[in-house]
């Protein structure tokens, strides 16, 4: 049995009262992402030659694309982050953004309007990316 | 006796996922558990059909956030198995590698739900902020935190460089002092023991008649792992399964904690082993369609995994399918439910390490 009276945790606690908490503060301080690292799909509607590759390849179905009515989207609720259309594009029109504020979440308008701080750090509410030419 | 039943879960403080057992009670004392699962069933397996194979592996890998990337290695091991594709030796070591980082994580994630379902919430809080180095290590090398992507059929996506993989042993050697402390409070604190010695004991005969796989079985004495088959460059590791004889929930976070240093050590020797250079080949290239099926096992951290796969000539497969551990060690965890005190049944639930996200895929 061991001795109720040995606090093995003790020295670890009083250590942690000392130094400086493990946790950020987050919207003030935003932990830097590792080069390389996938985040949300950026589109680049100069280069793109809507080929269409990246709609067929995608895992998802997030993608919608069409040659004739050269309109591209994506829907960012679906997408998966699995960098797949990012590496089939011939024309490097997409890439990946790290940018921590493009989260997107559903925003909730209630009849005074949106809630406060949503602008801030959520964006905007979801709206497919649309890029028509 | 009158008898009452309590539905424990889907929603309860020790549960990260949905599961409900129904624990049929008298007095204190359970005498039946009857489990239901169907709660988070998104339909991978089916998905298949519409995905083509290449995209699919991608997919497979969201079956779970915690084996991520063994469900994706898993996937792609299969595939080639039925394409006869002969994967470069980097690409090959470099899985590995990342198996066992993937397994030292899971591991202090479960150490540290473990001990928050045993009350200690100081000690969970430092197992997961060790963790945090493990997905950063994820996030510097495969480019996520919890869901790589780097696997591909014929190889993998990404290299680290070689300087780059010394960083990383030197602070997995780090991140393993800082190991040996916490579970100095593990195996030493008086309430942990209090807790999970004795509750919960699956004798060795018993693990082998339920079936019980991956740490579940080795906490019994059971010398099972997949590892021990050699495949997947483990014959040429100096290797031999963690095992403890006591079979109570204190074994199987023992079990695990002394994992967690085997694979600190099993990477060391990964790093000393693999071809080292710069511009090696990661990736062959896949062409054509599968045609044929076959089974895949790997290690996953809570235990054995087995894939099936069929493919019929198309770019959709015909079936996938994925047993995982969790569903292997469901019938261990109602044996051991039954006969024991309601207040230990959370701790018995959690020592098999739970995943229902990937038992019901």
């Amino acid at each position: 049995m061991a001795n109720p009276f040995r606090l093995p945790m003790a020295p670890r606690t009083i250590r942690n009262l000392l130094s400086r908490p493990a946790t950020r503060r987050y919207p003030t301080e935003i932990r830097p992402r590792f080069d390389g690292a996938r985040g949300t799909i950026k589109f680049d509607v100069e280069t793109c030659v809507y080929c269409m590759i990246c709609a067929r390849r995608c895992p998802a179905a997030a993608i919608t694309c069409s040659r004739d009515e050269r309109y591209w989207a994506i829907e960012h609720l679906t997408c998966i982050g699995c960098n797949v259309c990012v590496e089939v594009c011939n024309k490097n029109s997409l890439s990946m953004s790290t940018d921590s504020k493009s989260v997107h979440v559903r925003a909730e308008v209630g009849p005074e309007g949106q809630r406060p701080g949503h602008e801030e750090w959520h964006g905007v509410a979801p709206q497919p990316v649309v890029a028509k030419a | 006796m009158k008898r009452t039943v309590i539905p424990f879960g889907p929603q309860h403080p020790v549960l990260p996922e949905p599961i409900v057992l129904d624990l049929i009670l008298e007095d204190e004392k359970v005498v039946d558990a009857i489990p239901t699962i169907g709660y988070i069933h998104r339909g991978l397996e089916a998905m298949v059909e519409r995905v083509e194979y290449t995209e699919m592996g991608f997919v497979v890998e969201r079956i779970c956030g915690i084996c991520s990337f063994m469900h994706g290695m898993g996937y792609c091991l299969a595939l080639e198995s039925i394409m006869n594709v002969e994967v470069p030796d980097r690409a090959r070591w470099l899985r590995i590698i990342w198996a066992e980082t993937s397994r030292i994580q899971s591991h202090l994630l479960w150490l540290g739900l473990g001990a928050d379902a045993f009350g200690f919430e100081n000690l969970f809080m430092h197992c997961w902020r060790m963790r945090e180095e493990i997905l950063d290590i994820f996030e510097k090398t495969t480019g996520g935190r919890i869901i790589h992507s780097v696997n591909r059929i014929g190889g993998v996506k990404r290299d680290i460089s070689d300087s780059e993989l010394v960083a990383i042993v030197a602070k997995l050697d780090e991140l393993g002092k800082a190991f040996d402390k916490t579970a100095r409070v593990f195996a030493s604190d008086a309430s942990i023991r209090h807790r999970l010695s004795g509750v919960g004991v699956l004798s060795m005969e018993e693990a082998r008649a339920v079936d019980a796989v991956g740490p579940m079985a080795r906490a019994s004495g059971v010398r099972l792992d997949t590892r021990l088959t050699g495949q997947n460059l483990y014959d040429q590791l100096e290797f031999e399964p963690v095992l403890e004889t006591a079979g109570d929930c204190l074994a199987r976070v023992v079990v695990r904690m002394r994992e967690v240093r085997q694979s600190i050590d099993l990477i060391h020797q990964m790093v000393e082993k693999m071809p080292k250079g710069e511009g090696l080949p990661l990736e062959t290239k896949v062409r054509g369609m599968p045609s044929g099926e076959t089974f895949t096992r790997l290690e996953q951290p809570r235990g054995e995994v087995v894939y099936y796969v069929k493919a019929n000539g198309t770019k959709y497969l015909e079936r996938f399918r994925a047993r995982t551990p969790t569903f292997a060690n469901v019938p261990a965890m109602i044996k051991l439910v039954k006969g024991c005190d309601l207040a230990d049944v959370p701790n018995i639930i959690l020592t098999i390490d739970p995943c229902i996200s990937c038992t019901e895929r």
